[in-house]
């Protein structure tokens, strides 16, 4: 009898300008998803533990400040922590990395985005949120082309339209939805 | 100090409703009523939560918070912008990783004083 390798989830969200409070609809009551979830949040450094804590108490999934080195665990959301961009080695482990920065932010969500590699058993989604600027938009592409479901949050509830929009422009988005359905989306596709 | 926020508006009326409505839940406030004396506030130790309006004669809010991150003031303080446009200026895309959020005019009370409370509590 063969073994069949267990899939793995792994989901890029990536927010900046209104993020924060999106996030925690997002992940208000959200149970423990089977699967690991990488936060890209464009904010200032200081706040990278209080806007963990905040999400903390939202979900009953572990929630913490990515660090560099480590190993993606099940259930558990990682938010990437300001002035280093993060890269996902074998979509498995974490590198947070100094660099120039990309679209004007640093971490950027395209860059953690491409880091990814298509891999059997491993299933991805990415998804967009509010925010100015384009960040996040080729790393959809991307994503999409190594087969991830895609994301973009809707124009009504985005605080600021840019990010998803542009994200949307490209033609690779898949669902453009409300944090609502997000969340749903989250659910049924990781299982929980 | 840290449990301040401060507005920047030039439309007195705005400045004064914001500040009733948040010293109504127990928040300190100071109010600016322009980017120089935003700047001035701040060079004097200001710590907390800076809500700023975008559209000012003078020097806009976007322009304020450029100044504000070349003299180090930005660091350590949540800035909010404060405002009514629709679409943000793309072209401040370089400031855009100091700001946090955009709070729309008009507001609703609730939720404006929840908003205000759960970004005092990050500092």
């Amino acid at each position: 009898m063969s073994i069949t390798p267990e899939t793995k989830y792994l989901t890029i969200i990536g927010s900046s300008a209104g993020g924060p409070r999106i996030l925690r609809e997002i992940f208000d009551h959200l149970p423990h998803l089977n699967g690991s979830i990488i936060v890209i949040q464009h904010m200032p450094a200081f706040i990278n533990e209080s806007v963990c804590r905040t999400l903390n108490t939202c979900t009953d999934m572990t929630v913490k400040v990515a660090e560099d080195g480590e190993f993606l665990r099940n259930g558990t959301v990682y938010i990437a922590p300001s002035e280093v961009h993060l890269y996902l080695l074998e979509n498995e482990r974490i590198r947070l990395k100094k660099g120039e920065k990309v679209n004007w932010v640093c971490p950027s969500i395209d860059v953690t985005m491409k880091s990814l590699i298509r891999k059997p058993y491993h299933k991805f989604m990415g998804i967009v949120l509010t925010g100015m600027g384009r960040d996040g938009a080729d790393g959809l592409v991307y994503m999409k082309s190594i087969g991830a479901i895609t994301v973009a949050q809707d124009a009504e509830t985005s605080i600021v339209n840019g990010m998803p929009k542009e994200a949307a422009q490209t033609g690779r988005v898949d669902f453009v939805l409300t944090p609502d359905q997000i969340k749903n989306k989250l659910m049924a596709e990781l299982g929980y | 100090m840290k449990n301040t926020v401060l507005v920047v508006d030039d439309d007195e009326l705005i400045r004064k409703t914001v500040k009733r409505v948040l010293e109504s839940a127990g928040i300190e406030v100071q109010t600016a009523e322009s980017g120089p004396m935003c700047l001035d506030i701040m060079s004097q130790g200001f710590e907390g939560l800076v809500l700023m309006d975008v559209v000012m004669p003078e020097m806009s809010g976007w322009d304020t918070i450029t100044a504000m991150v070349e003299k180090g003031y930005a660091e350590g303080n949540i800035i909010c912008m404060f405002t009514g446009k629709e679409v943000p200026d793309e072209r401040m895309e370089h400031v855009k990783e100091y700001v946090l959020d955009y709070i729309r005019k008009p507001f609703n009370n609730e939720k404006l004083i929840a908003l205000i409370k759960e970004y005092l509590s990050y500092l």
